[in-house]
């Protein structure tokens, strides 16, 4: 018997990702925050109400159409904060840099970190750099970790989806995942596909400082939209129906993934959201979050249901019913 | 890159009408195979199984081409991995095909150079970038890959690449039909056959097979139009007791197939005896290289003869790959053996019916 190894499935975000979370990492560090696996941490200090996060970004390759390792980095720090319904105030940087890499490739990425956090309105405020050997990292992993400060009354979690729910996304699924997938050596081909990072905090608080009943609210990343909505229905124990039809898929995403036999409910996504809203409210939330630069292409795509809990269905084009598991395997290593 | 062409077929109101039809004149209890993965596929992502009728079971046939890889063969590509300055090139789902003792994903997490390739060209520029080592691909697949993969050949010679060889686990789709034909057991009342092996093999291929068994048959595009259209075309052949050969996928398969593919492919490949997993030897069902192109035959020059091993115990891709039990009737499914921990390629590969079962139901 060969010792068990990591393999690049535990780090699709999907289920292998998941296993290795509940089985070697919650049993050694378990604490009430860290056990609600929210996108980040709510804290309570002192009676005030801070939400903390971290992410690491190893994206291949590091320039990307629409984007780079930076600003993704930035964006995807501040969004998992914005999911705890906070406002993200201060983020740090910490930089792994292969020896050989372009000065001038790491001032462009700093460039757009700066660009990318101003737009926020977030300050980086500390960091740390380290240079390895050549071939001992790939050209600049990233890892940020950010506070944000939560708003009174605002209280959104995965666990708080409830049956009667519409489900909002905030725009086109997989752009993200194609875009870097299409951009790699070996597999380039010319489309006007590009990233969709972007900062979701204002987008955020325009939904939750409104009189919207807002239970939940997500950023699809790693695993897409399908996992996501699965980790939702496990934490919250409710079950979740949604419409192939209105899903919102760029023509050449979607035909990317055809080619390609991919299922873009589990491609990445860096810059959407999705809201689980109070019924009444949801064509409400809807027109707030379509007001957003951001949140133009949102709609609604399902609802929680009273039955199955824990799992989510999908309403086929033809009519038929099918279920939508969390991602098993690893589709594309490194796309964030 | 619009793919407009795909939106008709998916069609809801052209669906609804199809299916009314199809529960109009489905009276008898039916068996049908679809023979491809992909179409396994694309019946669970449509979630065709829901919409037809009860009596109407679909079974997934043997054409997943990582499905009906030996476990010989999978045991040959972990061992190549194994092999100091050799790099695997293979497609992604063989990764984690469970050999006797390892995987690929396996080795190349415990330092194997073993790279995913989406071309067998790829695999070619793999090996003209290192010409110090050797570049092994995996040559997993039917007719629908098997004239790229001689082509590839041709142009290592051209190029004079002599890093580059295959280790050939092809097949063939009619012989393996045929062989489903005589086994006991097997019931099958129709063949949704296969859309992108028809498109190089034509409908002649599946001529002789269909005259001496004569089974209905129809060749199917990928997309639920299609598939419900195959279904309804079956189901209309069974009841008014006609079997018929039909090409339900004209925008795509002619009679004669793509004759340039069918002579790149013959001119390096040869008809030979194959295993599959869980048929066992189908005679004249793979495709070796011809003696002239036998530089390229990575058995030959590693010397690789793995020894037949018995499948793992209560696995029983090998039934359900006939039609014979469902993924459900398996003993280990969703048990022992899931998409995190298969114990058979059904579970592995995207278009494994056991993945799909698992995922979609």
């Amino acid at each position: 018997m060969t010792e068990e190894k990591i393999l690049l499935d535990h780090g699709s975000g999907g289920k292998v990702s998941h296993s290795m979370f509940s089985d070697i990492i919650l049993p050694l560090f378990e604490n009430p925050e860290l056990s609600k696996q929210d996108d980040g941490a709510t804290l309570d200090i002192d009676g005030a109400k801070l939400a903390f996060s971290t992410d690491s970004y190893v994206v291949d390759p590091i320039f990307f159409p629409g984007g780079n390792i930076g600003d993704l980095a930035v964006n995807g720090t501040i969004n998992d904060i914005s999911m705890c319904g906070a406002i993200p105030k201060f983020i740090s940087v910490g930089l792994i840099i292969e020896e050989g890499l372009s000065i001038k490739d790491l001032k462009s990425i700093l460039e757009t970190m700066a660009t990318a956090a101003k737009k926020a309105g977030v300050k980086i405020v500390t960091g740390d750099t380290k240079v390895v050997p050549r071939g001992k990292a790939d050209k600049i992993f990233i890892n940020t970790s950010g506070i944000g400060v939560i708003p009174d009354n605002v209280e959104v979690s995965g666990h708080n989806a409830k049956p009667g729910d519409k489900i909002i996304v905030s725009g086109t699924i997989a752009d993200h995942g194609i875009t870097v997938l299409s951009s790699r050596e070996g597999l380039k081909f010319d489309s006007d596909i590009k990233t969709d990072s972007a900062p979701l905090n204002h987008m955020v608080q325009s939904i939750v400082q409104s009189d919207c009943d807002v239970h939940v609210l997500r950023d699809p990343t790693r695993g897409g939209l399908g996992t996501t909505l699965n980790e939702i229905a496990v934490q919250s124990q409710v079950g979740i129906k949604i419409d192939e039809q209105s899903l919102p898929i760029r023509g050449a995403v979607q035909g990317t993934c055809e080619l390609l036999g991919f299922d873009p409910l589990y491609i990445a996504n860096e810059g959407k959201l999705i809201a689980f809203v109070k019924p009444e409210d949801a064509q409400k939330a809807l027109e707030i979050i379509q007001q957003d630069e951001f949140g133009k292409d949102a709609v609604i795509i399902g609802e929680v249901i009273d039955e199955t809990p824990g799992k989510v269905f999908l309403q086929t084009a033809i009519g038929g019913s099918r279920i939508v598991d969390m991602l098993t395997g690893e589709q594309l290593p490194r796309i964030c | 890159m619009a793919l407009k062409y795909i939106e008709e077929y998916r069609d809801a109101t052209l669906a609804r009408d199809l299916i009314k039809k199809i529960h109009g004149v489905s009276k008898r209890k039916l068996r049908l195979m679809e023979v491809c993965g992909t179409h396994t596929m694309s019946i669970f992502k449509h979630g065709i199984r829901s919409v037809i009728p009860e009596g109407i079971t679909l079974l997934s046939g043997p054409g997943c081409p990582v499905c009906v890889t030996a476990q010989k063969d999978i045991d040959a590509f972990v061992e190549f991995a194994r092999v100091k300055n050799v790099i695997v090139t293979t497609f992604g789902d063989l990764m984690k095909v469970p050999g006797s003792s390892s995987t690929l994903a396996k080795e190349k997490a415990s330092g194997a150079d073993v790279r995913i390739v989406y071309s067998v060209f790829d695999a070619i520029n793999i090996a003209k970038d290192n010409i110090d080592k050797e570049v092994v691909f995996c040559a997993v697949g039917f007719e629908t890959t098997i004239p790229t993969i001689a082509a590839s050949i041709l142009m290592g010679i051209e190029a004079k690449i002599d890093n580059f060889s295959i280790y050939s686990a092809n097949k063939l789709t009619p012989p393996a039909l045929a062989a489903l034909m005589v086994t006991k057991g097997v019931e099958i009342d129709g063949f949704i056959l296969p859309g992108h092996v028809s498109v190089i093999t034509g409908t002649n291929a599946y001529r002789d097979t269909f005259e001496k068994y004569d089974v209905p048959s129809v060749i199917s595009g990928f997309e639920p139009i299609d598939i419900l259209k195959a279904i309804l075309l079956l189901i209309e052949q069974n009841e008014i007791g006609k079997p018929a050969l039909e090409n339900a996928y004209p925008r795509a398969v002619s009679d004669q197939g793509n004759v340039k593919a069918q002579q790149i492919m013959n001119q390096v490949f040869e008809v030979c005896n194959a295993f599959w997993r869980g048929i066992g030897e189908i005679p004249l069902s793979g495709m070796g290289l011809k003696k002239e192109y036998q530089v390229f035959d990575a058995a030959i020059k590693f010397g690789m003869d793995m020894p037949e091993v018995p499948e793992p115990k209560g696995c029983a891709c090998g039934e359900i790959l006939m039609g014979l039990k469902t993924p459900e009737q398996c003993a280990l499914y969703k048990k022992k053996c899931t998409p995190m921990t298969p114990v058979g390629p059904c579970m592995v590969s995207t278009e494994g019916s056991c993945a799909a079962f698992y995922r979609y139901s």
